[in-house]
């Protein structure tokens, strides 16, 4: 049995296999969806939050660089949250490590866009630009059983256990809360001007004296920063740490830190 | 059963759950303006219009539009933006080309006269191997006539 | 009266001799200069079916009946299949027809790159067909892959002889020259991509088969699926009226037709066999990747004396090697060349021809070379390409039958010029810069091409003749041809094509030929049908048909009499005017080619490595423009595919095993509407004299073949950066500029002697 929202990263999952569903149970109906105050329902979709002042700038920034208009206005922030990664031998099902198999093959092969952070295991890239802007901003979530941080949705995968995502079996997030800090901001490289995952996304939000970054596309989960210099690059995934360092500057300097 | 709205007029169509709103346009019925080019959500030449809001039909199944009114490029065919098009000559092999002017009539629709960096972010999911899309852009800052 | 004449024929470079049939009385061509309706913007005549999703694309054909074929292909680069047991897919639901190695040619049990077609299934759906694919159980035995170019021509594996040429004496010439510059470029490997995936729908009716495909050669794949099938070719009817892309991707017929015509033979009824996404990013052809190593030497007044190259393509399991050292022998005139030339046989996907296939990669690689040379000079680098221009064909010797191409540097400069602002407006981290290149390339067509003209006593009249329209916009300058010839408006003029029972042989849609084949051709027909209008109304009106001519709908005669075309086709009732034309020869003893050149301005920001190409100016010299409006759209969408290609596009694949691991539009990145430059775009549109009733050559190639040196010749501008392989991905600029850096470091460190 698989929830179905937006659809976007199901329904391609289950056309390649990557998934199998006996059933689908549609959220439209279940799942929260709307804006008020910092509390957003998880069945909001990425245009609804892009377009909505309210939403501080890291989010709303993280929403329009994503993706593409159709995808954010199919796609919900909660869905978006669990998206799998784009790693090309993980969605062909090659018998990689984090499909069950002896090892990663993108560390030996081609990893153009894989991981700099948490990737001694496995060296995927985590694709979703707001989730590192969620993190940044300290958002919560609430699910359909506890109330968690948003980086407490994640975990790097373990030999025991490769899953990246830690809900339970059935348990769906319905809310998160986004308290709205002094500054924000969500900087992206990507490969083209549009319609591309990141190769690198900076999130860095600013209270008081204190400033939180997260990154995307350079490890398995959304990536919280303490430093660049713990970062463990590939010989293929070193140029990311030269964009990084240079976001991670402006982001710094954007949001007055 | 589920019953679709396509174009203002109701449709029963006989579909398996995992069927896609694209498939069940073109070959149950006969609406092949609609185009799929890549069948995963990555091109946008699939885009039909549901309750207004451009979407990928491709990756959208059937069973979840039922209640809602789809727009197809069959249903915008007196819109002017298909003359602007022509005019433009915002098009090449034309594949494309219906998904283009669908996302297009949303914009438009919302803000009458779009400025490039407008068009340039709402039609950022509509790829055209042909790259028509100087051409496109001129008929959309020109689609009123 | 005919007579049969031998003629040199051209597509892609490919030169061959022809007989062609040619009537006595040529055409004289018209003024340079816009007419009536050549040389005026015109919308296209299909525009509003594509656009309002009425045309019926290959892709959206259905027959009743139709059964869907989904394809067992290879997922290793090298292998062969010991055991295959199809029987679970006999069985499966909806199946109806199984085909195995053996059964076509197209089927291999040795396979020899991934996604080689190895088995196919036809159902009643799609889902049906695939399901059964899954069943079907595949013993391989894997065998060692060849995939790295420089290890296939060490170990001389070849799909040709090494194509070796020279002129002159390159070793004295190096050793000579006051500067010498030597340097490697990379080229990746480029998929075609079209927005219409590769397809046939096949069925039988009686003992002919019917072809309807997505393709740019009807005639082509007329006579090749006749010759294989063992049919006589009229028993083959290929239909293409509308298609969704090629640029020389579909220039024949392909596994799909051969196991879609099996599959129908067998079952009866209509089969469907298509690529979907995934297939067409593996196995629909690309444009191979190269390695070119290069050098140029020049005296210190900027005269080129030494051009010299190894170019390996890495072409694949099959397919051509295209010529990537043309633009080295043929672009400047340099008195001392040598050039050799390897296609390898690789495990990979075969390549395909695509959009000026071998020019484009060989261009990036002479034009950035020039460019190093030029900086070396310290001359100015629009001076050094007008400097060396060739006067004459330097390959035979031959002169050129037009060639425009100092008028085309001539009017490069304003914005070459505009280089000193631009350089002058760096903002933080951003540097911008300008860079050109300059190209040639083919695009004279060739016979034979034959149309038809049919002029209805309502006065309206249609061009018939089977060629395809693939988007270039070749349907409406045909249409533009009649009107023209004729004397109507565009509006009366129809144009029937796609269908090889309904007209005549019509020249492919590839190598920048279809104007320069096709347009004579058509012109001819209306020729030949406004002559008989004459004639009847010099009849009618008891005048000399010297006096008449047709103008605006009109038979005119030169001493102020005027007939609505209508009133004299009316004569007619129930009778037409058939005109018929052919394509006549190639001038004789000459080169027919195009020419241009291209200024780029891109913005860098070193810190992150991305790059911005702001704005391209291109002047291209590919003779008389029919249709200014559709002559632009093939130059701003070559000018965007090509910067797709320098920035963006690359295939990859999995280095151990060859695996292509790019097979979505999502890793595929081809340019969005966001990563279009400014780009302005202006015609030397001067008829060339010497070729055929028109004096037009093809234009859908020149645009993309400077770009991305161009783009890579400002990128130095801006930065100082030299960037040797394609794409310039954000690794590759980050990479280019770090060894800047540490160049000037050490140019400071240690004083030149």
């Amino acid at each position: 049995m698989r929830a179905l929202a937006g659809g976007t990263e199901l329904v391609p999952l289950m056309r390649d296999h990557l998934v199998e569903a006996e059933m689908l149970v549609e959220l439209r109906e279940v799942v929260p969806r709307g804006i008020e105050g910092t509390r957003i329902g998880a069945g909001t979709t990425l245009a609804e939050l892009e377009v909505d002042p309210q939403i501080p700038k890291a989010l709303r920034e993280a929403c329009r660089l994503a993706a593409s208009p159709q995808i954010r206005s199919m796609g919900t922030i909660g869905g978006n949250l669990l998206q799998a990664t784009r790693c090309w031998y993980w969605r062909l099902k090659f018998p990689c490590w984090l499909h069950g198999g002896e090892r990663c093959l993108a560390k030996a092969g081609a990893h153009r866009e894989h991981a700099v952070f948490g990737n001694e295991r496995c060296a995927s890239a985590h694709p979703s630009d707001p989730a590192a802007a969620l993190v940044a901003l300290g958002a919560r979530l609430r699910t359909s059983e506890r109330e968690l941080a948003v980086e407490d949705l994640y975990r790097l995968p373990t030999d025991d256990d490769r899953a990246t995502v830690t809900l339970g079996p059935g348990e769906l997030i319905l809310e998160l809360d986004v308290p709205a800090p002094e500054a924000s901001t969500y900087l992206k490289a990507m490969d083209r001007k549009a319609f591309s995952f990141p190769l690198v996304g900076v999130a860095a939000a600013r209270t008081g004296g204190e400033t939180r970054i997260a990154l995307s596309g350079v490890a398995p989960i959304p990536w919280k920063l303490d430093s660049l210099d713990e970062a463990t690059p590939l010989p293929g995934t070193a140029f990311k740490l030269e964009i990084a360092r240079a976001l991670v500057d402006r982001a710094l300097a954007e949001v007055g830190a | 059963m589920p019953s679709l709205q396509i174009n203002g007029q109701a449709h029963e169509v006989d579909a398996a759950v995992g069927r896609t709103l694209a498939e069940t346009l073109r070959e149950d019925l006969g609406l092949t303006g609609t185009k799929v080019a890549c069948g995963e959500g990555h091109c946008g030449a699939c885009t039909v219009r549901i309750d207004g809001v451009p979407m990928l039909s491709c990756i959208t199944l059937v069973h979840t539009v039922e209640g809602r009114e789809v727009t197809t490029i069959e249903g915008l065919r007196d819109h002017p933006l298909v003359e602007a098009f022509v005019k433009a000559d915002a098009l090449q092999c034309g594949f494309c080309t219906p998904g283009q002017i669908v996302s297009a009539s949303a914009l438009v629709e919302a803000v009458p006269e779009p400025t490039r960096e407008e068009i340039r972010h709402a039609m950022a999911g509509n790829l055209c191997r042909c790259a028509a899309y100087p051409n496109i852009e001129e008929a959309v800052l020109a689609w009123q006539g | 009266m005919a007579r049969l004449i031998k003629t040199e024929k051209e597509v892609e470079g490919n030169y061959s001799e022809t007989w062609v049939v040619v009537e006595e009385d040529a055409l004289d061509q018209w003024p340079a200069g816009p007419l009536t309706t050549v040389g005026r913007e015109a919308t296209r005549v299909d525009g509003a079916e594509r656009a309002g999703g009425e045309a019926l694309y290959t892709a959206d054909l259905t027959f009743p009946g139709m059964l869907h074929v989904a394809v067992l292909r290879s997922p290793y680069s090298r292998a062969r299949v010991r055991s295959l047991d199809l029987a679970p897919a006999l069985e499966a639901s909806g199946v109806r027809g199984v085909l195995g190695p053996g059964d076509v040619d197209a089927l291999t049990d040795e396979p020899g790159y991934v996604g080689a077609p190895v088995a196919a299934v036809a159902a009643d759906t799609d889902v049906q067909a695939r399901a059964a694919v899954e069943s079907i159980s595949v013993e391989w035995e894997l065998e060692e892959p060849l995939v790295d170019p420089d290890e296939a021509v060490e170990q001389k594996a070849f799909l040709r002889e090494p194509r070796r040429y020279e002129r002159g004496d390159l070793d004295r010439a190096l050793s000579e020259a006051d500067v010498v510059v030597e340097a490697e470029y990379r080229t990746q490997v480029a998929l075609h991509n079209c927005m219409e995936p590769h397809g046939a729908v096949c069925r039988w009716v009686g003992d002919t088969l019917e072809v309807y495909i997505s393709t740019q050669f009807i005639w082509g794949v007329r006579s090749d699926v006749a010759e294989a099938l063992g049919l006589p070719e009229d028993r083959v009817r290929v239909v293409c009226e509308f298609m969704g892309g090629g640029f020389g991707s579909k220039n024949g017929p392909r596994e799909h037709t051969y196991v879609a015509a099996e599959l129908a033979k067998r079952t009866g009824r209509a089969v469907r066999c298509f690529n979907d996404r995934r297939e067409e990013n593996l196995d629909a052809g690309n444009r191979n990747a190269t390695i070119q190593r290069l050098v140029a030497g020049a005296r210190a007044d900027g005269t080129l004396t030494a051009l010299g190259g190894e170019f390996v393509n890495a072409v694949g399991f099959r397919g051509f090697s295209a010529s990537t050292s043309g633009p080295m022998q043929m672009l400047y005139a340099c008195a001392n060349v040598r050039t050799t030339e390897y296609g390898t046989k690789l495990n990979v996907p075969p390549n395909a021809a695509f959009r000026a296939p071998g020019f484009v990669e060989g261009t990036f690689g002479l034009e950035c070379l020039l460019d190093e040379l030029a900086a070396k000079l310290e001359v100015d680098p629009l001076e050094l390409r007008r400097k060396n221009h060739a006067d004459s064909d330097l390959l035979d010797d031959r002169p050129f039958s037009s060639k425009n191409l100092l008028d085309c540097y001539r009017r490069a400069e304003p914005h070459w010029e505009r280089r000193h602002d631009v350089r002058a407006r760096t903002e933080g981290p951003w540097k911008r810069g300008v860079g050109l290149a300059s190209q040639i390339w083919y695009g004279g067509g060739g016979p034979p091409s034959y149309a038809w003209v049919r002029v209805g006593s309502d006065g309206r009249v249609t061009v018939v003749t089977a060629m395809q329209d693939i988007g270039t916009g070749t349907r409406t300058a045909m249409a533009q041809i009649a009107a023209e010839e004729l004397g109507v408006p565009l509006e009366r003029v129809r144009v029937e094509l796609g269908d090889s029972a309904r007209g005549p042989y019509a020249s492919i849609s590839a190598g920048s030929s279809t104007t320069p084949s096709m347009g004579p051709a058509v012109r001819a027909a209306a020729a030949d049908a406004a002559r008989q209008i004459v004639e009847i109304a010099a009849q009618r009106y008891d005048l000399e048909q010297r006096v008449l001519s047709l103008k605006d709908g009109n038979v005119v005669s030169a001493n102020g009499g005027s007939w609505s075309l209508e009133e004299v086709t009316g004569l007619l009732e129930d009778g037409q005017i058939l005109g018929k034309g052919a394509r006549g020869p190639n001038p004789t003893g000459m080169r027919v080619l195009t020419f241009g050149v291209q200024v780029a301005e891109v913005a860098v920001d070193v810190e992150t490595g991305e790059i911005r190409v702001e704005r391209v100016a291109a002047i291209h010299d590919v003779g008389r423009i029919i249709n200014p409006l559709g002559a632009r759209s093939q130059i701003e969408g070559g000018i965007i595919q090509a910067v797709g290609y320098a920035l963006t596009e690359q295939r990859i694949d999995d280095p151990a095993t060859g695996i292509p691991l790019t097979r979505t539009l999502d890793a595929y990145k081809v340019p969005t509407i966001a990563d279009v430059p400014e780009i302005v775009a202006e015609f030397i549109d001067v008829p060339d004299e010497h070729l055929t009733n028109l004096g037009s050559k093809g234009l859908g190639e020149p645009p993309i073949i400077p770009t991305a040196a161009a783009i890579a010749n400002a990128i130095r501008d801006a930065t100082g950066a030299d960037v040797h392989s394609l794409p310039i991905t954000r690794e590759e600029m980050l990479r280019a500029l770090r060894e800047a850096r540490e160049r000037s470091r050490d140019e400071v460190a240690a004083p030149t002697t």
